[in-house]
């Protein structure tokens, strides 16, 4: 039997399921503005000046899947969904800022459940085939917030769905 | 007289006490020694399994599944049981849940996972790690590639020095702070380098070494060309280290032939641009795809 790990930080707390790692993060508050340009440039170093754009104001993030997430990710997966098998599923939670809440886009309330027919490839970041996505945005304990799932094959979504709504059901969000 | 015999016994006797005491620390730093060798408690000397040798001792222990060099920490060795296979053989491997360095939350699986786990323990301050960073923050220096993840695990942030392990840290490697996978582990010190075999979810190998190519050079010669052997390839499985499909040994090019490659691909990648966009094929379509898309 083996004990599945709790992580827990920034108002997050997950009981990782078997083969689900996760990472919870929030990104420091970027010292240096920066474009695709300089970002590629030889000897940039961004770990420095922080990821993102100057005056950014980051908030946590959550990132959830059953494979091995690499070090580098954006916040809705980018460098981690391309790595993704047909039986892999990512997991990304949001949090904006305050000036957010009780606006139309997050008047739902709680975290959601995802069923097969709302993904779609469309709702993808950026399309990867065989991929589909899905978003919905919502206020959890007075946080708003944006839940974003990649499934590794679009036509699995029926048993991977049924995976993410069990690892939601282990996500644990504070009072914000 | 009578004087000169008393004082001539006590220097005697002091002697004495200096010469039991001499040899009771010779003792103990031969026990360590032992110990050191990898012998087990209890065994004669001659019976350990010796550093920088992977042949098993009879009934008492099974080959090492990768040597150390001389002068090298060997693993303990690890003590067969009767009826199980050899996977049972290897100690239980555990999952890496600790700090990144800007204070992240990680949980790293390297049980019950598809891929192998080589685990680099290494320390901000230790000397013997120099040449770890050092070929880690090189491009073409050595991670894991194909279905073998590298992670580098260091102390916990009150153990370790935070902003040099920043200043180490080459971009893209996935570094933990976390003393309990330490613990967990029994790491006796850094440099330390474990592989855990994921789907069995037990460590296949563990030792030490200089460098990461040199570790690297002792499991490829320990584990042949066998499919389980993990292969440590480039950081940027690029055009700077294509590992050949037939044999899959890493192709390696010019340092500068790698940078301006590397320096390419990162362009076209922040632009968004993958093997396989159709911008690169403008009269057909192509012959590869972008991750992901094999399927």
């Amino acid at each position: 039997m083996i004990a599945e790990p709790i992580i827990g930080g920034h108002g997050f707390s997950v009981t990782l399921p078997a083969t689900w790692e996760g990472r919870i993060y929030q990104r420091p508050t970027p010292s240096a503005a920066f474009s695709p340009r300089n970002r590629a440039a030889p000897g940039s170093n961004l770990a420095d000046a922080g990821a993102g754009w100057l005056g950014e104001q980051t908030r946590p993030v959550l990132h959830l899947g059953n494979f091995a997430l690499p070090a580098d990710r954006g916040d809705y997966g980018s460098g981690a969904v391309e790595t993704m098998g047909p039986q892999n599923t990512f997991i990304a939670i949001l949090e904006f800022g305050r000036e957010c809440l009780g606006t139309a886009l997050y008047a739902s309330v709680g975290l959601p459940r995802v069923s097969p027919e709302g993904f779609d490839p469309n709702a993808l970041q950026r399309r990867i085939p065989g991929q589909a996505g899905c978003q919905f945005f919502f206020t959890e304990q007075s946080r708003p917030m944006c839940l974003y799932v990649v499934l590794g094959s679009g036509i699995d979504a029926p048993a991977l769905s049924a995976q993410v709504n069990m690892v939601l059901d282990r996500i644990r969000v504070a009072a914000g | 007289m009578t004087a000169v015999v008393v004082i001539e016994t006590v220097i005697l006797l002091v002697l004495c006490v200096l010469v039991l005491g001499l040899l009771r620390s010779y003792a103990t730093v031969l026990e360590r020694l032992h110990r050191m060798d990898g012998g087990l408690d209890g065994d004669p000397v001659g019976s350990s399994v010796p550093a920088g040798g992977s042949h098993p001792t009879p009934g008492t222990a099974r080959p090492l599944p990768f040597p150390t060099v001389n002068g090298v920490m060997a693993p303990p060795a690890v003590l067969p049981r009767d009826g199980v296979s050899d996977h049972d053989d290897w100690a239980p491997a555990h999952d890496v849940v600790g700090q990144g360095l800007a204070g992240d939350i990680i949980s790293v699986r390297t049980v019950a996972v598809e891929h192998d786990t080589v685990i680099l323990f290494l320390s901000s301050g230790c000397s013997g790690c120099a040449g770890f960073w050092e070929q880690l923050a090189d491009r073409r220096g050595v991670a894991a590639t194909g279905s073998t993840r590298l992670l580098v695990v260091t102390k916990s942030s009150d153990e370790e020095s935070v902003g040099l392990l920043g200043a180490l840290r080459p971009p893209g490697l996935d570094l933990i702070m976390s003393s309990s996978a330490w613990a967990d582990y029994a790491v006796p010190g850094s440099p330390y380098v474990i592989v855990v075999d994921g789907p069995s979810g037990r460590v296949k190998g563990m030792g030490s070494g200089t460098s990461l190519s040199q570790v690297s050079g002792l499991m490829q010669q320990a584990y042949g060309d066998g499919a389980s052997a993990p292969v440590l390839g480039p950081v940027n499985p690029g055009p700077g280290h294509r590992m050949s499909r037939s044999t899959t040994k890493p192709i390696v090019k010019p340092r500068s032939d790698t940078e301006r490659e590397t320096d390419v691909d990162t362009a076209l990648l922040a632009a968004g641009i993958y093997p396989g966009h159709p911008s690169l094929y403008p009269t057909g379509s192509p012959s590869t795809t972008r991750p992901g898309a094999a399927r």
